[in-house]
């Protein structure tokens, strides 16, 4: 009897846990802060307490002598060359300090106990320098010089003109003029910092490390180190969260490797929560002052965008935030006339780095805060004003990002519908007349942002090997690295759905340079788009060779077969041909005719990079989300209370049901911290909330419910038509919020986070009110 | 740096308080101020450690006659929970429902809070309104002697008491509040759960006929100590609970205290706070 195999149902879009998930719920893991190497020696950091100041002298003398110390470096005994995205940053400081982050030594010993009584024995002398702290006033002739080779203070500028921004503000009805400070928040990572360093006799790196960019960092750690970037393997262990922080080598990294270097042993160096929240980057700051004009019909005219970014003492990914600031600034809603310009300028703060949403939260924030404002100043309601304004599939924006499919109407059309918008709207602006305690706010923001992939280097791209072994299980050799955000179930479920076999049959290889193939890195949203793409092309490849070698053996020819269930079937009745894995050890013992499964694919995505006018289509496809927030407000105390966020986001297709969900929360959680309660509060340079009390992240509680509805418009690029989704979820909320706030007590904040605080003064200025 | 030489895990009174009687030693309960403050160094162990954990005649709630005892080892936990609370003290079970979060709650003892001395220690606020005394042992002369401190005489700064290094805190004395006495409690933080106050209200008095009296009324994290505030309850005492009173009684609230300004709240907010939580609290109860 013939054996039949049905066809399953597909594995798209339904719910697959991640392959890491239960060890981590059960505790067996092993994080890179639990890892312990034999011989390892305990190393931290001598962190300077001065914001701007001349180093005079260090003194390790005496902390040399605390017993179990084996290794101190300083910027004396260490190699002397640069990181960061302008090689602007010695990781051990020699000459000066530049912000309270900054390094002076690397302690290395037995214990901790042992490095923490040296920390305290280094003597450093300084003499303070004058500090300048805002990057306008760092601009200045009469500013304090931060770095000898950096006239002006100026670090990076962008700039890009579209059309005539002057005439098209002539031809304007109304014009609308505003400025926004954006906030420093870190990326409060459950993992702190922490690095293990090793080398082996012949002279070669083995360093265990965050870093969600294994391969462009090895080319980024060499030059500090004085080795080639050939001799150093990464290898990434399971982190507690990344969110964009580890995409630059940080000066805790080059310096866990001197150390390993002086000691001959492998070092470990951690942070504490307090440096973490000090020392690690954070999103970039931003003061935007921008100006948008439209006709009376609310046909958007021009916009005019400056931005003056917090550069701190040194540059890393924070200052680069204009790239994707700039494609929302100019290309979301049509903007016929635009100019973007932005500085980033050096100070004594300390620096920022990546962070999910990279410049597109701030770009957000402001766009769609002025977007309300202005359809209120047209005597427009915010659906109508933003759909006149939104392009069709098919258009291009002025930096060249081709929306093919521009779901940006549907979005807002859906997410007014789903919630019935206008018509709360209406009535909560209606109610702000009434006498009344608590106010019910709505409000909706829109957003776009790359979706597939994102040009930023030469190459987009990933590399995969697919091998199959005896027993018909397949092992996916990519590049892609998994760093809690869930690419391996992912890749596990695109795999098996080419291949037909059960998810438990796929194995992951990857987080290790010694082994994948190269990979960009995870940021952009790029992971599920582009690695995706070349482990399902992999697939295909695998596919192809084994069906052929089924249609030799079967005389069926190879249009007419499949593979399902383990087993290679004719694919108009599901009539078994052979089994998989039968058929793979066939193969692979066939004497001179031996053929192993064995494929291989580098994906490149269809993207283009920026030319020097910033013109450029970077990406394969675009996403856009609509987040509607309906909120209310204690008027006395300030509190907010989020009901409901409905986000309605233009996915391409949901690849996994539970990733995506996963995906969306997490991203909304940070959204709304940025929003409402999330500040790194820093004075004069200094870090003053350096700790879970007072840099308040969002906890259960205060999570609304939230609702998504995914447009699934098969993104034909995409792998089964994906998009990438995940930096959306965290750009759109606080701007969503925002703008909910408004509709419940008529004010706007231009400068997040919206604390209760803030909403009191507002509504009462310095009066103490009553209680009603 | 400063190192634990001694642990010691005493199981009575008698014990703990011979073992504070040597000198140089830190006692710990739940230790949810105590290690976060050695772990930034804020604080330095003693070379003795005390573990008051093992003795059980501290934790718990009883009453004896007209008086209520809350061990100093009762946790923030058994305050939800407790029949005698609910009965007679249900501000403190208020309170402890605002505490931080539940993993807190179960380390977290009153004794430790009281303490501890944070101007915005949530559980020393109410306890003030139910005119609580701390109870303290010791054992200067080879035997074991206690003393009563009335609350509101027992805090002298932020983190500092009039405890003596020698002393334990056994546990609150707290009169039976009288028949027909409301009270209760509000605190604010930005977020419901795990948040500091920026201003905490608890108030109670004898309610009867609409008219107040007997009233108490205590402030947390608007001074050096969490305090009595007099002017308010003259304010309010043998007044009927209007409108026209509850007003004037959170202005009055409002401008007695003067409040620092820090990365949590400005001292007009926290004075806003104030009156507002006042207020919404006399509304309650009227
Ligand atoms: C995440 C978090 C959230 C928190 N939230 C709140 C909150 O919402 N509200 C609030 O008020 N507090 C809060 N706290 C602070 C803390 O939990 C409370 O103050 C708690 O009641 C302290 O009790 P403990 O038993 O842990 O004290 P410990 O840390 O053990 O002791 C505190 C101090 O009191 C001394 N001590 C303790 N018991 C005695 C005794 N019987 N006799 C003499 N000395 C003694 C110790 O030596 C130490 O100096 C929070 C703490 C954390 C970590």
């Amino acid at each position: 009897m013939d054996q039949i195999v049905e066809k399953p149902d597909t594995l798209i879009g339904k719910p697959i846990p991640k392959p890491d998930a239960p060890d981590k719920v059960v505790g067996k893991t092993t994080y890179i802060n639990d890892m312990v190497l034999p011989r390892m020696l305990i190393a931290k950091i001598k962190r300077t307490d001065r914001v701007h100041a001349k180093i005079l002298s260090v003194d390790i003398s005496a902390a040399e002598k605390v017993p179990g110390i084996v290794a101190i470096a300083t910027a004396e005994n260490s190699p002397k060359g640069l990181i960061g995205v302008l090689k602007d940053n010695p990781p051990l400081k020699g000459d000066k300090v530049r912000c309270i982050r900054d390094e002076i030594a690397g302690v290395a010993g037995e214990t901790e106990e042992a490095v923490d009584e040296a920390l305290k024995l280094i003597k450093v002398e300084y003499e303070d320098l004058p500090g300048v702290f805002d990057p306008e006033e760092a601009l200045k002739d009469d500013a304090p010089l931060i770095h000898d080779d950096k006239p002006g203070n100026l670090s990076l500028t962008f700039d890009f003109e579209h059309g005539d921004i002057s005439k098209a503000e002539k031809d304007s009805d109304i014009v609308l003029e505003e400025k926004y400070e954006l906030h420093y928040v870190t990326h409060t990572c459950m993992g702190p910092g922490c690095v293990i360093a090793d080398f082996d006799t012949h002279g070669k790196l083995t360093i265990y490390t965050q870093t969600q960019y294994p391969y462009n960092y090895k080319m980024d750690l060499a030059p500090a180190l004085d080795i080639s970037a050939g001799d150093i393997r990464v290898i990434q262990p399971p982190v507690g969260g990344a969110f964009g922080s580890k995409l630059d080598v940080y000066p805790f990294e080059p310096i866990a490797v001197y150390l390993a270097k002086k000691a001959r042993r492998p070092v470990k160096l951690f942070f504490s929560r307090e440096e973490e929240f000090i020392a690690s980057p954070t999103r970039q700051p931003a003061r935007v002052y921008i100006k948008q004009g439209a006709k009376k019909d609310g046909t958007i005219t021009f916009r005019d965008v400056n931005v003056y970014l917090n550069n701190g003492g040194y540059t890393s990914w924070g200052a680069t935030i204009p790239a994707v600031m700039m494609r929302t600034m100019t290309g979301h809603f049509r903007i016929p006339n635009v100019e973007f310009h932005s500085k980033a300028v050096y100070t004594n703060n300390p620096f920022a780095g990546s962070f999910r949403g990279y410049g597109n939260v701030q770009a957000t924030y402001v766009t769609a805060t002025l977007m309300d404002k202005m359809a209120e100043e047209l005597g427009m309601d915010p659906i109508e004003f933003r759909l006149k304004n939104a392009q069709k599939p098919g258009e291009r924006t002025p930096q060249n990002s081709l929306l093919k499919t521009a779901a940006l109407a549907d979005c807002i059309k859906i997410g007014a519908e789903k919630t019935n918008f206008l018509e709360k709207h209406a009535a909560n602006v209606a109610a702000r007349e009434k006498p009344g305690r608590i106010r019910q706010g709505i409000g909706i923001a829109t957003s776009i942002h790359n979706a597939g992939g994102a040009k930023i280097h030469k190459s987009d791209g990933c590399g995969t090997i697919l091998t199959m072994d005896d027993y018909g299980r397949a092992t996916v050799i990519t590049g892609a690295s998994e760093i809690g955000q869930g690419i391996d179930a992912v890749i596990t479920q695109l795999v098996s759905e080419e291949l037909g076999i059960p998810t438990s049959d796929v194995i992951i290889a990857n987080n290790d340079s010694a082994i994948g193939p190269w990979d960009v890195g995870v940021h952009a949203s790029r992971t599920t788009f582009i690695a995706g793409n070349a482990a399902r092309n992999a697939a295909v490849k695998a596919k192809q060779q084994i069906l052929a070698a089924a249609a030799r053996q079967s005389n069926v020819s190879i249009d007419k077969l499949d593979l399902r269930g383990g087993h290679v079937v004719q694919k108009d009745n599901g009539v078994s041909v052979t089994k998989l894995d039968r058929l793979l050890r066939q193969m692979h013992f066939a004497g001179d005719d031996a053929e192993l499964v064995m494929v291989s694919e580098y994906y490149e995505p269809p993207s283009e990079l920026e030319d020097k006018n910033h013109v450029g289509d970077i990406s394969a496809a675009y996403s856009h989300g609509a987040y509607i927030t309906e909120l209310e407000i204690d008027t006395l105390t300030g509190g907010v209370k989020l009901h409901k966020m409905t986000c309605v986001q233009d996915v391409g297709k949901v690849i996994n049901k539970l990733g995506i969900e996963g995906q969306m929360e997490g991203g909304i959680a940070q959204g709304i911290g940025y929003g409402l309660s999330e500040e790194l509060i820093i004075e004069e340079g200094i870090v003053k909330n350096p700790n879970f009390r007072d840099y308040k992240v969002v906890t259960a509680p205060e999570m609304p419910e939230i609702e998504c509805h995914f447009i699934e418009d098969d993104e034909e690029t995409g792998p089964f038509g994906a998009k990438g989704i995940s930096e959306l979820p965290c750009i759109i909320p606080g701007a969503s919020i925002a703008n909910a706030v408004y509709n419940a007590i008529g004010v706007r904040f231009d400068n997040p986070p919206i604390t209760p605080e803030k909403i009191v003064r507002a509504l009462h200025g310095d009066k103490i009110e009553a209680a009603e | 740096m400063s190192t634990i030489e001694n642990y010691l895990a005493p199981s009575s009174i008698d014990d703990a308080a011979a073992a504070l009687a040597a000198g140089s030693a830190t006692i710990v309960a739940g230790g949810t101020d105590l290690m976060l403050q050695a772990g930034s160094g804020q604080k330095e162990y003693a070379p003795t450690l005390i573990n008051i954990q093992k003795i059980t005649e501290m934790r718990g709630v009883s009453l004896d006659g007209d008086t209520i005892r809350i061990g100093a080892l009762t946790t923030i936990t058994d305050l939800l929970t407790d029949e005698i609370i609910a009965e007679h003290l249900p501000v403190m079970a208020t309170m402890a429902d605002k505490f931080a979060s539940d993993q807190i709650r179960n380390a977290g003892t009153v004794g430790g809070n009281i303490c501890n001395a944070s101007p915005a220690g949530d559980g020393i606020v109410p306890l003030l309104m139910y005119k609580a005394e701390a109870v303290l042992a010791s054992k200067p002369n080879g035997s074991t002697e206690t003393r009563k401190v009335p609350l509101d005489e027992f805090f002298t700064g932020p983190g500092k008491s009039v405890i003596q290094e020698n002393e334990l805190l056994i546990g609150v004395d707290i009169a039976v509040p009288p028949a027909g006495f409301v009270g209760g409690f509000g605190k604010f933080g930005p977020r419901p759960a795990l948040e500091i106050a920026m201003a905490a209200v608890g108030l109670g008095g004898v309610v009867k006929d609409g008219v107040i009296s007997d009233v108490r009324v205590a402030f947390g994290a608007v001074a050096p100590t969490p305090i009595r505030s007099a002017e308010t309850e003259a304010a309010l005492e043998g007044k009927k609970l209007d409108e026209t009173t509850i007003s004037a009684a959170g202005e009055i609230a409002s401008s007695s205290i003067s409040p620092i300004t820090d990365i949590r709240a400005s001292d007009w907010y926290r004075r806003h706070l104030i009156r507002v939580m006042t207020e919404e609290i006399l509304n309650d109860v009227s």
